[in-house]
């Protein structure tokens, strides 16, 4: 019998799935979590610490905030810089100033290409931001609060946690629906985590200039990918999380390519309307 | 012989001794320059320099040092090349070792199984 549970939290839709009866103690405690980690970690409120982080430039933060950096600085260095949680000001120049809820589709210009890759420093439980580096830690943080929501579900049952796209899976085996441009896919999860990363959905327009959130660091604007969605099955949401984000700016052929490598199963569809499957996905 | 002509007579020795003193005298001069500039070469060289130096007890001493010093460093080389091989087979097994490691890191950071199936899906993914 799977009992489940729906809401919003971190600017997105969030399901959580527990195969297990009676298990409503562990998903409200699952959906606490979430809201708990929201409080910290988003950027669209002042008074989060991680807005605190970004305004005083070091703080002194808690243990989700510091994990959370620290998994993002690892993910900086592991996909050579392809993911990089110091994008704060390329997004928000790019117009992602507030909510995706309260965004406006159409705007004035802005200017996009900012500098990224600035340093952040851990010092215990200090964090220390360069000159002019702000965190947006929106992507990482949904893949880090499901795998602890899915963790918290775990104690009822197998169970499985969607944060937007982002999944994480606690035991058992669970059909997840992947769209292609060839209908909708099913894979087969039996742990781990996977992401979708694309600029199917996200993005706005500014100045006629067609806009989306996945920035490339190299060049501080939305990324001019080669593709238009990009779904990674990973030993963890936050690890999928990451890979869907560096494969997507790597481009259809390298992302075919490293994930093959990796032996990270991949569906990718392309921007000219192809599905491919990688990384070993059978 | 009459006395105008003693008297010319007279002259011309006078004339001819006078010039046989200057020609010495010219010799002479220049002898002494020859004199002072081969004795200023002879100075100049110092020959005296390298038969002091043979006994000089500073310089046997600096013989000596260089000598060990030589020797020393022939030592410091072989010690240098024993301890340069050791680092290299201690390199190469921790290089090793770091391999292995990252292998492991590798298995055990593998994506799990995930197939493609024809079940209806439970939920689905999208861009996030």
């Amino acid at each position: 019998m799977m009992e489940s549970r729906r809401f919003k939290a971190m600017g997105t839709e969030i399901e959580l799935f527990v195969d297990a009866v009676g298990a409503d103690e562990a998903l409200a405690a699952a959906e606490r979590e979430f809201h708990r980690l929201e409080a910290i970690l988003t950027r669209f409120r002042p008074e989060s610490e991680l807005s605190r982080l970004n305004e005083a430039r070091s703080l002194e933060v808690g243990p989700d905030l510091l994990e959370v950096v620290r998994l993002a600085l690892e993910a900086r260095g592991r996909t050579d810089g392809r993911f990089d949680p110091t994008v704060h000001d390329a997004v928000v120049g790019a117009g992602y100033d507030r909510t995706f809820e309260e965004l406006p589709e159409e705007g004035t210009a802005v200017i996009v290409g900012w500098v990224c890759g600035g340093s952040v420093r851990i010092d215990g439980s200090r964090i220390e931001l360069g000159a002019d580096v702000r965190l947006d830690l929106g992507g990482i943080g949904k893949g880090y609060a499901a795998e602890r929501a899915a963790e918290l579900l775990s104690a009822a049952g197998p169970a499985l946690v969607n944060a937007g796209g982002d999944i994480a899976v606690h035991g058992g085996s669970w059909p997840v629906g992947v769209e292609t441009s060839e209908g909708e896919l099913t894979l087969e999860l039996t742990g781990g985590g996977l992401a979708t990363s694309g600029r199917d959905r996200r993005r706005w327009s500014r100045g006629g200039e067609e806009l989306h959130h996945l920035i490339d660091p190299a060049t501080g604007a939305p990324s001019p990918s080669d593709l238009l969605q990009l779904t990674v099955v990973a030993p963890g949401a936050v690890e999928a999380e990451v890979w869907a984000k560096a494969l997507y700016i790597a481009g259809e052929d390298e992302a075919v390519r490293e994930a093959d490598m990796r032996g990270m199963p991949c569906v990718l569809v392309t921007a000219d309307g192809r599905t491919r499957l990688a990384g070993g996905i059978s | 012989m009459t006395a105008a002509t003693a008297t010319a007579t007279a002259t011309t020795t006078i004339t001819a001794e006078t010039m046989t003193s200057q020609v010495g005298r010219l010799y002479s001069v220049a002898l002494a320059l020859f004199v002072f500039f081969l004795t200023w070469v002879v100075i100049g060289a110092r020959p005296w320099v390298a038969s002091s130096s043979e006994s000089d007890p500073r310089i046997a001493a600096l013989e000596k040092r260089e000598q060990r010093v030589r020797h020393q460093s022939v030592v410091v080389q072989r010690l240098m090349k024993r301890r340069w091989a050791t680092y290299r087979s201690q390199l190469r097994r921790r290089q090793s070792q770091i391999a292995a490691a990252n292998q492991a890191q590798l298995a055990a950071a593998q994506a799990p199984p995930v197939r493609v199936v024809s079940l209806p899906p439970v939920t689905s993914t999208r861009t996030s």
